[in-house]
């Protein structure tokens, strides 16, 4: 079957569907305009980086504050480190290469411009579109290493800067919409931590099938 | 009475009296409450969240055509395809025929209501693909041949002993201790070939954003990323109502949607997804196709009265604190949709045949006050009985008992000689020890509980005795003047 079986003249449901939504709708719901809310529904966010340390670890995220390159480098080897031996992925991306320069790992390493990880990859290294205080999460989009780069390898590490450091998800949100993020990129995700499940009795298990380790390296 | 409905009732009176499973049920939905009510405390003000969600859905769902339509111009803008399936068999169909077309012999699936809903899964199975779920609740209900027992926690009814013995009869592998993570783990590592062999991957959505053309899916456990992310070809099934209209809206939408269905301030992947590859990403489906489903959704929509029920975001809440629920399970509905909104909607979705289930209820009204986008549910299941009455779907015993209490209501003499009567009749069989057999008229009630005790005078006779005599004859009597006893 070629492409174009699935282009709309041969989907002949679209218009008896649009045309069932619009009789139905002449018909206007008793409701259809009711007040609108007024309340605040998230208090603001005073101190993001306090705020962002907190929620992180309410996560089950390591956040790991540098104050420079180099210490961002010392950080980094020091996780790597305490990993299995196996293939990095890494964002193929200037600050990205500098880091690993100064960081030195003894392994293979596999950059985002060669492909998306393999299977075995044991750790992934990306940038962050934005971090997001309001629920410490980190904000990725395909731009950040492609889907996979983010969930295919037991280990993400994100190197991030304060600077990027936004307050909240709206702000985050209004930012990306702002930018376009979703015109240039096919993907995005806001990520909270390490996968998990509580499929089973409630009880929460890290590293269903994603990523058992979420790292943010944090530079001043 | 149809057979779903005396099917109903059969497997809740099983249910209802098996211990255990109302044990394993009351321990997974008392440790939900608790982690509702800590995610809840996180919202500055939970009222307004749920205000600004039931505006959001409800701008959304009465302006339906102009925002799918706009999605669906965005999704063919960036690559991607949209079907529109009237029925379950039309999407079944498309997905088929994409899926043969392209050689597809392995789908890995992230977890999808809507999919359930339309029978996915056998009809791939029925043009030779395999299926794998991959969600751990819906492998686990695969694997035991089930369907899923809940809408966010699909294998909510077993515990770990019984996940274990499954896992060594169907993976062969014996999980020392049924240790959680242990059983997590031999999950992964069954599931992990399945990901990075399968040419198809197969997703729900939460929300279609209108303004940018993307799909919005909460997950935890990441299965969903990978099937979305590794297979060449990326199908996301989701039914007309789950439209949006901004990108922003998900500020208020993905923390409310995480904490009524798991009590989390936002579920660890809030996924995004616009399209197919594009140019110089790394990695990505080839291929993206989105297949909104109608499916008696259309004629939900032209029902004013009812409109609001496609404002569900199936979080799952409504469930959890149901008391029909918590003792009759999520299986004995025989529905894809269980708790009140499954008893509201399904009617609607699949015929008069499940019209009993509106009777399913207290009425209590619990679900329509934790319902984020406040659907006013218990209403709704009697606007649903109202509905079943008028169309005389009733039985002919049942309207003469309702001929009979109007009669008794409107002639006071003849209600207080039925109270005398009840009650001299029901003290006789009790003193005989016939309380729950077959000539106690109460036997329902009677049959798995202590009689009820009766009362020794009417509540005529305490009024002219005791209540009437504070004295309220003029101001008449407020539910405040009664305790619930007097009730």
């Amino acid at each position: 079957m070629e492409a174009t079986t699935f282009e709309k003249a041969e989907n002949p449901s679209r218009s008896r569907i649009l045309e069932r939504i619009r009789a139905g709708l002449r018909t206007p719901a008793p409701d259809a305009h009711g007040p609108a809310s007024s309340g605040v529904i998230f208090a603001p966010v005073e101190n993001p980086l306090g705020r962002f340390q907190q929620e992180c670890a309410a996560n089950l995220m390591e956040c790991l504050l540098t104050a420079d390159i180099n210490e961002s480098a010392a950080d980094l080897a020091k996780v790597l480190d305490s990993l299995p031996q196996g293939e990095i992925f890494i964002q193929d991306a200037p600050s990205l290469r500098r880091l690993l320069e100064l960081a030195k790992p003894a392994r293979p390493m596999r950059w985002s411009t060669e492909g998306g990880p393999r299977e075995a990859s044991q750790v992934t290294i990306t940038l962050a579109e934005s971090l997001i205080a309001q629920t410490g999460s980190i904000f990725v989009t395909a731009s950040c290493g492609g889907r996979g780069a983010s969930v295919v390898a037991p280990c993400h590490i994100v190197f991030a800067t304060i600077a990027q450091l936004v307050p909240d998800l709206q702000t985050a949100l209004a930012k990306a919409s702002k930018e376009g993020k979703l015109e240039s990129n096919s993907f995005a995700c806001v990520i909270s931590g390490s996968s998990r499940t509580a499929d089973i009795e409630k009880i929460l298990v890290q590293g269903a099938h994603g990523p058992r380790r979420l790292v943010v390296v944090l530079q001043r | 009475m149809s057979y779903a409905a005396q099917k109903f009732l059969e497997d809740a009176a099983v249910k209802s009296a098996d211990l255990a499973h109302r044990e394993v049920i009351r321990r997974a939905l008392d440790s939900y409450d608790a982690a509702h009510l800590r995610g809840r405390s996180r919202i500055h003000d939970w009222e307004a969240a749920r205000q600004r969600c039931q505006e959001i859905k409800r701008e959304a769902i009465n302006h339906l055509d102009r925002y799918l339509l706009q999605f669906e111009e965005k999704v063919i803008a960036h690559g991607g395809h949209v079907f529109w399936a009237a029925d379950a068999q039309e999407a079944c169909d498309y997905i088929s025929n994409l899926a043969t077309s392209r050689g597809v012999r392995t789908v890995v699936k992230s977890k999808s209501m809507v999919t359930e809903e339309i029978q996915l899964a056998p009809a791939l199975e029925k043009a030779g693909i395999t299926v794998w779920e991959t969600d751990l609740g819906e492998y686990i209900v695969q694997l035991r041949n089930e369907p899923p027992y809940h809408i966010v926690t699909p294998a909510m009814h077993l515990n770990r002993r019984q996940i274990s013995e499954l896992f060594k009869e169907k993976l062969g592998e014996e999980v020392p201790g049924d240790d959680p993570a242990e059983l997590v783990a031999l999950a992964r590592r069954t599931l992990r070939r399945p990901f990075f062999s399968a040419e198809m991957g197969i997703s729900g959505a939460n929300f279609l954003v209108a303004d940018s053309g993307a799909i919005a899916i909460s997950t935890n456990e990441g299965n969903g990323r990978l099937c979305t992310s590794v297979p060449r070809i990326h199908v996301a099934v989701t039914g007309i109502e789950k439209v949006i209209p901004r990108l922003e809206d998900l500020a208020v939408l993905w923390p409310v949607l995480a904490t009524s269905g798991t009590g989390q301030g936002i579920t660890t992947y809030s996924t995004l997804i616009g399209g197919p590859r594009r140019p110089g990403e790394a990695d990505g489906p080839e291929e993206f196709h989105v297949v909104l489903v109608d499916n008696g959704r259309s004629a939900l929509l032209a029902d004013p009265e009812q409109r609001e029920v496609l404002h569900c975001i199936r979080c799952g809440a409504c469930l959890n604190i149901c008391p029909v629920f918590r003792n009759v399970g999520g299986h004995t509905y025989g529905t894809t949709y269980q708790g009140p909104i499954g008893s509201v909607l399904t009617p609607h979705l699949r015929g008069r045949e499940f019209e009993h289930l509106s009777y399913a209820s207290s009425l209590c009204g619990a679900c329509t006050s934790v319902c984020p986008v406040k659907i006013n549910l218990h209403h709704h299941l009697l606007r649903n009985r109202r509905n079943t009455a008028a169309a005389g779907d009733t039985k002919w015993s049942e309207r003469m008992m309702f001929r009979a209490w109007r009669h008794a209501m409107l002639h006071p003499r003849i209600y207080a000689l039925g109270g005398w009567l009840g009650r001299k009749t029901l003290r006789a069989l009790y003193g005989l020890g016939l309380a729950g057999s077959i000539v106690d008229p109460m036997r329902v009630w009677n049959l798995r509980r202590s009689p009820l005790p009766l009362p020794k005078e009417s509540f005529r006779s305490l009024w002219r005795k005791s209540l009437g005599r504070r004295g309220l004859g003029k101001k008449g009597l407020g539910r405040k003047d009664l305790g619930s006893n007097d009730l």
